[in-house]
């Protein structure tokens, strides 16, 4: 579905024609709902917006912040730029781009445009999926996220939201805990003292 | 002519040492603290402690792309970056690959850092004495040739040693293990201590914890240093000086004596050999940033340079006397490389303690002495032994990963700390091999038009079968220990991979089998000595830095005793 279409189809859900500045907006894809964080130095401007909506199904916000809070959108798309290689980019690429086709063959629209509903119930249908088949991650699992490897793209994308996430300072800070110099090491305390896990 | 004698007067010194890592920095505090004019030459930049540690205070989130290294990044690091755990936060410790190449007839890792203070700021940190168990053991099973001491030669360095760097630690009372002047230990974890009270039970064996570099007490004679803060983020340089290192420690020592002159960009790639006089008079040095020669002297020469930099300075010091290399007419220099075997073990889950939880990210491991070929442990399978190192901690948030949810229940099950997991990885030690060595490469020449070495080493038949033992037996103690999920694993590793090289110029007590005597001289040129990895003679299990610092301390009190004397 293009951008018109989304326009006419949110019209009618609206039950009003979208006019004057508004739809000038739209036509423009300068004001495209919902709207993109960052200016993206690897993704289109279509893909940006998969990623942002994507990863806050995984880690969305909550009383604490989520992964567009914590600039994770932006952090995907500068570790495509800059770490993966061009076959592992070209993957992930290939990955989105069945992704969101399968949005519009299941709910006929862009996973982005899709409601909050729809793109969770695709995220559980490809997250169901990927597990069910076996993802072998092993202990070390998290190291794949910047090495881009044979794992499917929804697997890929949690990875990468995930590592992004809790490296940042709002992840690290405000949903779990960080302390750059604790002091002297003790082994043995309730976890009812510490409180939230350490995120180092 | 008189300019001549006047150049090579200034360029003269009582002593010159030959590399500023975890040996060199000794040799130069030592020296230089017994009164000795000392050349400290080192090939890489300046590194001074504190000021040149870029990253020390960094957060996660002020690294790009969560400090992963980038394609280009790898490309300089083809070999460096085999270690798997090199990040933006250290990678400007290790070497350009590109620039410091040499040739892999098999598979070994080179594991390097060209700057002042070398490894020794990238360190392990683990700091264990070789025991009389260990210095025999070569004459006892006939291998290679017998130590020309014994632990009682070493034990008042070690003492020496430890005393001024720092060691945190536990006293066992194991003869194979000896105790040394320790400071507070480190507490063990609560799986970690169920772990050692259930293998004590069912096993006899010791777990103690990691014996480390580290200070958890104030040095009363160094108050420059700091208590371990448990930021374990050491490798970036600490801030507080809590590890040592040379730049945190012995280098400042010299400095404040006066008497060390430090050179940087100065790489040494041949000992100057005075024919007439029947002695090593000097160095010669390439200038890394000017591309210019320069010769200087000293009555006696410290080579640091690490177990590979110094046999290729000896390779490299061909006269008439030497064809094959200065100190080599037992064909030893390069021979019986040895590093340790790990990354084989196995690792399980804990159930019973999710309310218990640790402050502070501790900077060590627990630690399993060697136990076989001991008493009435027998192998039938090999010689010798491996210690562990390992330990437990709750799986951290990036076990989400493989979770089956995701959005708001897999956030909320990541704000608590994982399942309890321990591991353990062997360290084994590897016999020396006359045919597991080191070469002088003439055809191919690295960046600054010298020689490079050709590396030809594997692990044989004695360190298989003791790795197939790492294993199981890791397994066997969580098993016996009542920890779920067992896995063994086996993961790949070079020779090399130790970071624990040694070997290639070992001390002994004839000339016609070995390089060094018992106090580290070169036999055939005894005012050169050698008190890096270079020197060892056998590898033992234990991580090795404590006695190359001992090897080195008490070379130097000789090497000073004989120059008064009027010996060298």
């Amino acid at each position: 579905m293009n951008r018109r279409e989304a326009i006419q189809r949110a019209s009618l859900v609206l039950g009003y024609a979208l006019t004057g500045p508004a739809i000038v907006g739209v036509l423009q894809g300068c004001k495209a709902s919902p709207e993109l964080t960052y200016k993206p130095v690897f993704f289109s401007e279509d893909q940006a917006l998969l990623i942002s909506e994507l990863s806050e199904i995984i880690i969305p916000k909550t009383s604490t912040p989520g992964a567009k809070d914590a600039g994770v959108p932006g952090f995907i798309d500068q570790m495509l730029k800059e770490i993966y290689t061009k076959e592992q980019q070209d993957d992930f690429l290939k990955g989105l781009a069945e992704f969101d086709a399968d949005a519009e063959k299941e709910y006929g629209d862009h996973f982005a445009l899709c409601t909050p509903e729809q793109r969770t119930a695709l995220v559980k249908k490809h997250h169901d999926a990927a597990f069910s088949k076996g993802v072998d991650l092993g202990s070390t699992a998290w190291w794949n996220a910047g090495g881009g490897g044979k794992t499917p793209f929804i697997v890929k994308a949690k990875e990468l939201t995930i590592l992004g996430f809790f490296t940042s300072e709002p992840g690290a800070t405000k949903v779990l805990q960080y302390n750059q110099v604790p002091g002297p090491f003790k082994g043995c305390v309730p976890l009812a003292e510490v409180g939230k896990a350490w995120a180092t | 002519m008189n300019l001549n004698i006047e150049a090579e007067k200034q360029n003269t010194y009582d002593a010159i040492v030959v590399g500023t890592g975890i040996s060199g920095g000794w040799a130069a505090k030592e020296l230089t603290e017994k009164g000795l004019k000392t050349l400290v030459l080192e090939r890489g930049r300046n590194v001074k402690h504190v000021v040149d540690y870029p990253t020390m205070t960094k957060d996660p989130w002020d690294f790009p792309n969560a400090g992963r290294l980038t394609p280009e990044d790898l490309k300089m690091l083809p070999v460096q970056s085999r270690t798997n755990w090199i990040g933006q936060d250290t990678k400007h410790w290790w070497v350009n690959d590109l620039e410091n190449p040499y040739t892999e007839k098999k598979p070994f890792d080179w594991i390097r850092g060209y700057h002042e203070g070398g490894r020794s700021i990238m360190w392990g940190k683990q700091t264990y004495r070789l025991s009389q168990m260990d210095f025999e053991a070569n004459a006892k099973d006939g291998v290679g040739v017998d130590w020309p001491i014994r632990y009682n030669d070493l034990a008042p360095w070690y003492d020496h040693v430890e005393s001024y760097i720092g060691v945190s630690g536990q006293a066992e009372g194991l003869s194979q293990l000896p105790d040394g002047k320790f400071l507070p230990p480190m507490e063990l974890n609560c799986v970690e201590e169920v772990f050692r009270d259930k293998v004590a039970e069912k096993f006899g064996r010791k777990i103690t914890i990691g014996r480390v570099a580290h200070l958890t007490a104030a040095l009363p004679h160094d108050p420059s240093r700091g208590v371990c803060q448990s930021r374990n983020l050491c490798s970036r340089g600490c801030p507080y000086g809590a590890y040592f290192s040379s730049n945190s420690s012995t280098l400042p020592a010299a400095a404040r004596t006066g008497n060390m002159t430090l050179r940087p960009h100065s790489i040494v790639h041949s000992i100057i050999y005075d024919e007439k006089k029947g002695k090593a008079v000097g160095v010669r040095v390439l200038d890394a940033e000017t591309k210019q020669e320069i010769e200087f002297f000293a009555k006696i020469i410290f080579l640091n340079a690490s177990t590979l930099g110094s046999a290729f300075i000896l390779l490299n010091s061909v006269s008439n006397r030497f064809p094959n290399g200065l100190g080599n007419g037992s064909d030893q220099v390069g021979r019986n490389l040895m590093d340790h075997q790990y990354r084989t073990g196995a690792e399980a889950e804990i159930e019973g303690f999710d309310d218990k939880y640790y402050i502070g990210r501790r900077p060590n491991g627990i630690y399993i002495p060697r136990f076989r070929n001991i008493g009435n442990d027998k192998s039938t399978d090999f010689i010798r032994g491996y210690g562990y190192q390992g330990g437990g901690s709750r799986d951290s948030w990036a076990r989400g990963v493989a979770e089956m949810s995701f959005g708001e229940e897999l956030k909320e099950s990541l704000t608590s700390p994982g399942p309890w997991k321990i591991g353990i990885t062997g360290f084994g030690e590897c016999l020396p091999y006359s045919d597991n060595r080191v070469t002088l490469n003439t055809d191919k020449k690295d960046v600054y038009g010298l020689s490079t070495l050709t590396i030809d080493a594997e692990w044989k038949a004695n360190e298989k079968a003791m790795r197939k033992d790492m294993r199981v037996t890791a397994a066997e103690m969580l098993e016996a220990s009542g920890f779920k999920n067992v896995s063994m694993y086996d993961a790949p590793n070079n020779i090399g991979l130790g970071i624990h090289e040694m070997g290639t110029a070992r001390m002994g007590r004839d000339a016609k089998t070995s390089v060094l005597n018992k106090w580290n001289q070169v036999h055939e040129a005894p005012n050169v000595f050698v008190t890096d990895g270079a020197a060892m003679t056998s590898s033992a299990c234990q991580n090795p830095s404590l006695t190359y610092m001992a090897l080195t301390a008490r070379a130097a009190d000789h090497a000073v005793s004989e120059l008064k004397k009027g010996n060298l």
